[in-house]
């Protein structure tokens, strides 16, 4: 049997969570940065709430999240370069999507 | 990942529940709408007979309450005032609403009781059985645990296919051509499986997506104004897992099909595939092809079996030289 995303890899991802701050929430543009953002990185990026998981290099998936200002999302990085996507892609969930 | 794309409802409102299910079953309202608020916490159905009676020691009260022929029956016998204690007794537990079944309806004092104590009373005009197997069957599905998935979800001849792998290895663009070769989409990106039974997965799309996919280099595209109505689909049920991963020679694929290997999602195995991608290799075909397999096997027609078994005949018999499939070309017919 074989667990998708649980291969027989490896160390342990970084997660984090992060509320949407910004009025208008996490709408098309900043969907659309989000995934030019995380498309640069080697690691899996998924984007996790209310039970719906989705790749974060996917623009359909980031705007599926529909997430509303003070909706709370967990991040979740994995792979060789998981420490600067997480980094750069939470400041940007952090600066409210440069709409502050 | 672990389980945070798997998620279940804990509860939904009566007001959810009339409106799912006024249109499908006929459900009517009886009394006002002031408990619409109320929330059903269990999919199961309760009849209340002995509740009605006095006992409520072990009442199932936290789920939808039938009432039937035998409870109405038992209602209508009673004197008013008796029977204004007997649901008074019912109705100071937090009771999600009533289902009235076989077109009976509630009396007078029943719906004032209703107000008082707001509660929804509703009424179907089939039989407790047949009521209670729509209900039961809505319920298990509100109810059932669902995990959402990031790959592509068509039908190919009939056979349910998920495409995973990573991102921008091309599911969207297999999916596409499985639609121009004439299959229909279920979901792209995003797609959600409910567990319904025990060993079945129904996907489905989310509401906001539905047949929308993004296409790299063009953007996002609607399948079903593009190519119309027979490219897709609402739910499939899910039957094989397609698993895209940019060719690794340290992997082993497999090569003769006996193995059978299985994944798992909400406990259930799933046949499971893993294909690698090489330049020049057309995963559209080879997809359609694991779906014909898959039906042949459904069928009881294991290639990889017979192969297995003609090459044991044939090691018994112990011939050493190989021969032609033709034993001798007499002239160039077929």
């Amino acid at each position: 049997m074989v667990s998708l995303y649980f291969t027989e890899e490896k160390q342990i991802m970084i997660e984090k969570t992060i509320k949407i701050i910004n009025n208008a929430g996490l709408h098309t543009r900043p969907a659309a940065t989000i995934v030019k953002m995380a498309a640069r990185f080697k690691c899996d990026f998924f984007i996790h709430k209310d039970g719906l998981s989705i790749n974060g290099k996917s623009i359909i998936g980031v705007m599926t999240l529909a997430a509303a200002k003070g909706s709370e999302v967990v991040l979740s990085f994995d792979g060789e370069d998981e420490k600067e996507a997480s980094e750069a892609i939470a400041a940007y969930f952090e600066r409210g999507f440069d709409e502050l | 990942m672990t389980e945070k794309n798997i998620s279940t409802k804990k509860h939904i409102t009566v007001d959810y529940f009339y409106k799912s299910t006024k249109e499908k079953f006929g459900l009517k309202l009886f009394s006002k709408s002031n408990g619409f608020n109320r929330v059903i916490t269990d999919q199961n159905l309760h009849r209340p007979g002995l509740a009605l009676a006095g006992f409520v020691d072990l009442f199932s009260f936290n789920r939808v309450q039938i009432f039937g022929n035998t409870e109405m029956k038992y209602l209508s016998k009673l004197s008013e005032k008796e029977r204004i204690q007997s649901l008074e007794k019912i109705f100071e537990f937090e009771i999600p609403c009533l289902v009235i079944t076989n077109n009976h309806k509630p009396t007078d004092d029943m719906l004032k009781l209703s107000e008082k104590h707001k509660i929804s009373i509703f009424g179907l005009p089939m039989t407790t059985t047949k009521a209670a197997y729509l209900l039961s069957d809505f319920l298990d599905d509100q109810f059932a645990p669902r995990i959402s998935i990031h790959g592509s979800f068509v039908d190919v001849y009939g056979v349910g296919m998920l495409f995973t792998g990573k991102s921008g290895i091309g599911k969207s663009e297999i999916a596409l051509d499985l639609v121009e070769r004439g299959h229909r989409l279920v979901a792209d990106d995003v797609v959600i499986f409910t567990k319904k039974g025990e060993g079945i997965l129904m996907g489905s799309g989310t509401d906001l997506i539905k047949h929308f996919m993004e296409i790299r280099g063009i953007g996002i595209i609607d399948v079903r104004s593009m190519f119309g109505v027979r490219a897709i689909r609402f739910q499939k049920r899910l039957e094989v897992v397609i698993d895209l991963e940019v060719w690794d020679d340290t992997q082993e694929y497999t090569r003769t099909g006996l193995d059978g290997k299985t994944i798992s999602y909400l406990d259930v195995d799933i046949p499971y595939v893993k294909v690698p991608i090489v330049p020049g290799k057309n995963i559209t075909v080879i997809s359609e092809v694991i779906a014909l397999h898959y039906l042949l096997k459904h069928y009881n027609y294991d290639a990889a079996k017979i192969f297995k078994k003609r090459l044991n005949q044939k090691l018994k018999q112990n011939i050493d030289s190989f021969d032609r499939s033709v034993d001798y070309f007499e002239h160039d017919f077929e």
